[in-house]
């Protein structure tokens, strides 16, 4: 571990955490131009072309807010809870794997911040402690909607938490390891001859358990109960205002970027192209480097189809109810997750004899 | 290094746990406790078995604390509720405590390292733990868990509202 290894961690750290941390502006934009597109009106377009710099506006309306305090708040778990959100939130970027490879200065670069052996743990319980910055802040706020706000994200952040776990442990029993890396390499050429070998054909019923609660984990629509405007004017984040508002809402597109890369990883290839192996690829482009770049960009466009898909599913259909909620999670999802795990193992004892 | 960040998150471990006890508010005993279970899984990863690190967090720090700070802010707990720590009984306890830790501390400080019990950590890999736990440790683990459902049931019963009357009113 020489000088030129740290350089190299420090700057592809620092190059992956800036790019997940470009998804916030451009998920504005694509959030704002999408509603309007459903609803059927312009949309932002008063900024820049398209409205494209209407995310610069924004931040910069943010910045020059005043940032107010409510008199009864708690001041301490008032200030730090939107940074208890974007914390976990930017901590579970480093586990996802966004290309294989690249060569510089005659060195590997893994282009993955941290290559770790427990890589799906790491990241489920990281992202698991979201939910105490919607906890304290919403208790901090001293404010009843806040307060309910925050009890109902607990329950829902724990109740779905369960068949988010049995749809990865499903995973982890087919692929046979908890390394996100190993997935991708699992999913890489050709089924039947003209199937992506993606881990979506093994796990279909895993990967709708997965989204589904990717959906609740997030606070997305259709499962966004502590923040319904409707009934709780805005949930946990009521009291909040400027800067610390806008954190709370980049920790929530940090956490659809991971959400989707994590969909990726699991049962969509990760960074390969469909059809193809990466020594094939290799060998038509002739350079390394240039065949991270196109596994990077892959991944990219398969995170990006996500994002859209969230997107999409918010602005489509409406909320649940609470007990609907509850229902779909305790009556459905943890069922179907655990009938999953019963016969992928039987499947795997019958066709791989493990 | 490796000491020096075993120090570091033990003494983090540590001032969590007081903060456990010590603080005013149940709401920043639950954060303290956060700390406390945070710094006790980066003891874990320290070991080595980063398995049960991961565990750690998402069990207990993701989970059961969760329903921790859920039930205080149910309860809306303003005031703290008072100590009898006059008590003769409670003196002797937290003495007998204190002096049953001690021994323990000196006695592992005895050992030389912080990392003496290597042998007892095979645990890295998950496939030797799973393996434990349905062959040598299947019966405690079940009789644990049958004894978690017992109290689960048992605070269900003490919970309820008084059953002649029906619940809920």
């Amino acid at each position: 571990m020489d000088w030129l290894d740290l350089t190299i961690i420090f700057v592809r750290t620092a190059v992956i955490y800036v790019a997940f941390i470009q998804v916030v502006p451009i998920m504005i934009w694509v959030e704002r131009k999408g509603a309007a597109l459903i609803q059927d009106r312009p949309g932002p377009n008063r900024v820049g072309p398209f409205g494209l710099l209407q995310p610069v506006a924004d931040a910069l309306k943010f910045l020059f807010k005043e940032d107010p305090i409510p008199k009864e708040v708690n001041k301490f778990l008032y200030a730090i809870a939107p940074f208890l959100i974007l914390l976990p939130a930017s901590l579970v970027v480093c586990a996802i794997p966004i290309g294989d490879y690249a060569v510089f200065f005659g060195r590997d670069v893994l282009l993955q911040v941290a290559d770790l052996d427990v890589g799906l743990l790491f990241v489920l319980s990281i992202g698991s402690l979201g939910v105490y910055g919607i906890l304290f802040g919403g208790w901090a706020s001293s404010n009843k909607f806040s307060l309910l706000g925050a009890m109902r994200s607990s329950a829902q952040v724990i109740s779905y938490e369960i068949p988010l776990a049995l749809a990865a442990a499903n995973a982890v029993m087919f692929y046979g390891t908890f390394n996100l890396r190993q997935m991708v390499f699992a999913q890489e050429g050709t089924l039947f001859g003209f199937l992506p070998n993606w881990g979506i054909w093994y796990q279909p019923l895993g990967f709708l358990i997965f989204f589904i609660a990717l959906f609740a984990e997030t606070n997305r629509l259709p499962f966004d109960l502590p923040e319904s405007e409707a009934e709780l004017v805005g949930g946990y984040h009521t009291e909040y205002g400027s800067m610390k508002f806008a954190v709370f809402f980049m920790a929530e597109y940090i956490n659809l970027a991971t959400a989707s890369g994590l969909m990726t990883t699991l049962y969509f290839g990760g960074w390969h192209l469909p059809w193809i192996t990466d020594a094939r690829l290799l060998e038509l482009l002739g350079s390394r480097n240039l065949l991270a770049l196109l596994q990077v960009a892959t991944f990219t466009v398969k995170l990006s189809f996500f994002m859209i898909v969230f997107v999409w599913v918010r602005w489509t259909i409406p909320r649940f109810r609470f007990d609907q909620l509850m229902r779909v999670g305790w009556k459905n999802l943890l069922p179907l997750g655990l009938l999953n795990i019963i016969v992928t193992a039987i499947v795997l004892y019958l066709v791989e004899g493990r | 290094m490796r000491d020096g960040l075993f120090i570091a998150f033990g003494i983090l471990t540590i001032l969590g746990g007081l903060g456990v006890v010590v603080a005013r508010h149940a709401i920043f005993s639950a954060f303290s406790m956060v700390i406390a279970f945070f710094g006790l899984s980066a003891l874990y990863v320290l070991w080595g078995s980063n398995f049960i690190a991961m565990l750690q967090i998402l069990i207990y720090t993701g989970a059961i604390v969760v329903l921790f700070v859920f039930v205080v802010m149910l309860l809306d707990l303003k005031k703290e509720s008072s100590l009898d720590t006059g008590s003769g009984l409670a003196v002797m306890l937290s003495g007998a405590t204190v002096w049953f830790f001690s021994l323990l501390i000196l006695r592992a400080m005895n050992r030389g390292s912080y990392f003496a019990s290597e042998k007892v950590l095979v645990s890295q890999d998950m496939r030797v733990i799973s393996h434990l736990l349905f062959t040598k440790y299947l019966w405690p683990f079940e009789i644990l868990s049958l004894f978690l459902l017992a109290l689960i049931i048992g605070v269900c019963v003490l919970a309820r509202p008084d059953s002649k009357e029906g619940p809920h009113k």
